[in-house]
């Protein structure tokens, strides 16, 4: 028995697969909040570069990837696929759990494959500059990472609340030559009127959103960047699925579950859509996106008609009441939904193709620190939803005496979360009750500030 | 008392989600914090009906949508 099998760099996979050109149902064209139109490919190019765009668009199945991103992508790709064995052994289960480890890029996560890809065909079009928005610092370091390989000039706008509490990732962006502000800033007339109003403003991804946009429209050979959601970022991410594919045929294995986290959509799409290729072509296989119970998109979430439209754009809005008890239900919770679920995720869960489980904070980290103690690899949080997935689906072969194979994407690393880790041993993420008197503080700060 | 942010990608606590939509709560804030806080007497409390009906009855936009939205507002400013 292999616990890692590997590619040769001639066996990585030469293109990407594009899911659009096998879906039973095409994507409908996203519409725009501001006409209810559709939204066409010339009003993208206001931010992205028209090969990108096309790649956005095309129903082409396989993609050639340049040789300039090969070559990129070939400095940790390909990327073992291992056995979890320790993890098979401490949960007593017959299945055998694999996971491609996507954490050995130089940024430690899946990110960096779009990342690459998105620089060059900026580059190749004659851009200089790119701007983007982060959160944690992920995407910011992996788009850092990948512009120092082209030679482009990046800027991040990271939450400021982010920014001042979590220095490692900014420390990244800017060790690989990437420039990286808080937000809001004063950089952007978005950033200036946030800081009017409070110049203490802690941001919020919204605002960096706007700065980062307002940036590359009004600067000169600038353009944006997006690390999720778009169907290019998923196209790009498939070449995980792709080698996982051909290291599993390498030892006669396919797998029965494919298993992978579904935030903004990237990292279950990249293990999955090749794998779902096969489903559409009539292969058994169950594939699951994994996602927090806190901002449920596809586990609660529900296909409806927005903006009135009843020519089939149906985005999905996941929505739950929370009750009657302030405003009349329904109340739509924004969820992964404003944290972006990709629409050709949303696309092959309305399909049927996909199933979604949801898991609390308290269960992945622990399903976290199973990973770690057996396995090693410390997960970044969000890989953890995906953990927390595979130890239900190996305690359920267990019961039922099956051998399953199972798959799934670790999509990163978590040594820069651990404070995250710090919390949840120490018991501070324990879903408790608040103190009466802390709310009654927080609450006393809160009108300081509004 | 914080709780891990899936939007950010880090611990964040509870007063900064009553206030991350310029003033108004994130919509996610009665999903991440209803095992903790009574999240709808504190929002009713603190909040007028008009400004929740804004965060919690308004059908929340995508990633692209949002962009679009930024597109267009940087269009008017350049």
């Amino acid at each position: 028995m292999e616990k890692k099998i590997f590619l040769s760099d001639k066996d990585m996979p030469k293109a990407w697969y594009n899911i659009q050109a096998d879906l039973t149902t095409p994507l409908p064209p996203p519409l725009n909040p501001g006409t209810g139109e559709p939204i066409t490919p010339d009003m993208l190019e206001a931010i992205f570069p028209m090969n990108l765009i096309e790649q956005e668009v095309s129903t082409e199945r396989f993609i050639t990837i340049p040789d300039a991103v090969m070559e990129r992508l070939l400095m940790w790709r390909p990327t073992p696929l291992c056995r979890a064995t320790a993890l098979e052994k401490l949960l007593g289960t017959p299945a055998q759990i694999y996971y491609k480890n996507e954490s050995v890029s130089p940024p430690g996560s899946h990110k960096p494959n779009t990342a690459i890809a998105q620089v060059y065909y900026n580059k190749i079009s004659g851009v200089k500059r790119l701007t983007t928005e982060t959160g944690a610092g992920q995407w910011g370091s992996a788009l850092s990472f990948a512009c120092n390989q082209f030679g482009m000039e990046l800027k991040v706008y990271m939450v400021r609340v982010s920014f001042n509490q979590k220095p490692y990732r900014r420390i990244m962006m800017e060790t690989w030559g990437g420039k990286c502000v808080p937000s809001p800033s004063p950089d952007t007339a978005a950033g200036r009127s946030f800081l009017e109003g409070n110049p203490d403003h802690p941001g919020s991804l919204g605002m960096a959103i706007s700065e980062a946009i307002e940036d590359a429209v009004t600067s000169e050979n600038t353009k944006y960047s997006l690390g999720s959601v778009l169907n290019h970022v998923l196209l790009h991410q498939s070449v995980i699925g792709l080698e996982a594919q051909k290291q599993l045929a390498s030892i006669g294995k396919y797998p029965d579950v494919v298993i992978g986290c579904a935030g903004g959509g990237s990292n279950f799409a990249g293990i999955a859509f090749p794998f779902l290729r096969d489903k559409i072509n009539g292969k058994e296989i169950q594939v699951i996106g994994s996602e927090p119970t806190s901002c449920p998109s596809l586990t609660k979430g529900r296909y409806v008609y927005d903006f009135g439209d009843t020519a089939g754009m149906t985005p999905l809005l996941p929505m739950y009441s929370i009750g009657h008890k302030f405003v009349p239900a329904p109340i739509h919770a924004g969820g992964l939904r404003y944290h972006g679920m990709a629409p050709l995720i949303s696309r092959v869960f309305a399909d049927g193709l996909i199933e979604a489980r949801s898991y609390n904070q308290i269960e992945t980290f622990s399903a976290g620190l199973i990973f770690a103690q057996t396995e090693g690899f410390i997960p970044a949080p969000e890989t953890n939803h995906a953990i927390a997935c595979v130890i239900e689906e190996a305690k359920k072969a267990k019961e039922e005496g099956k051998e399953k194979v199972i798959l799934f994407n670790f999509s990163g690393q978590g040594t820069i979360d651990l404070p995250s880790y710090d919390a949840f041993l120490s018991g501070k993420l324990q879903d408790y009750s608040m103190p009466e008197g802390e709310i009654e503080e927080l609450l006393k700060e809160l009108k300081k500030i509004a | 008392m914080e709780v891990y942010c899936p939007q950010l990608g880090m611990l964040i606590g509870f007063d900064y989600c009553l206030k991350a939509q310029n003033g108004l709560p994130c919509s996610n804030t009665y999903g991440c914090w209803k095992e903790r806080v009574d999240v709808a007497a504190v929002l009713k409390a603190n909040f007028t009906d008009e400004e929740l009906a804004k965060v919690f009855n308004t059908v929340p936009k995508s990633r692209l949508e949002r962009i679009m939205e930024s597109v267009s507002e940087a269009g008017r400013k350049k």
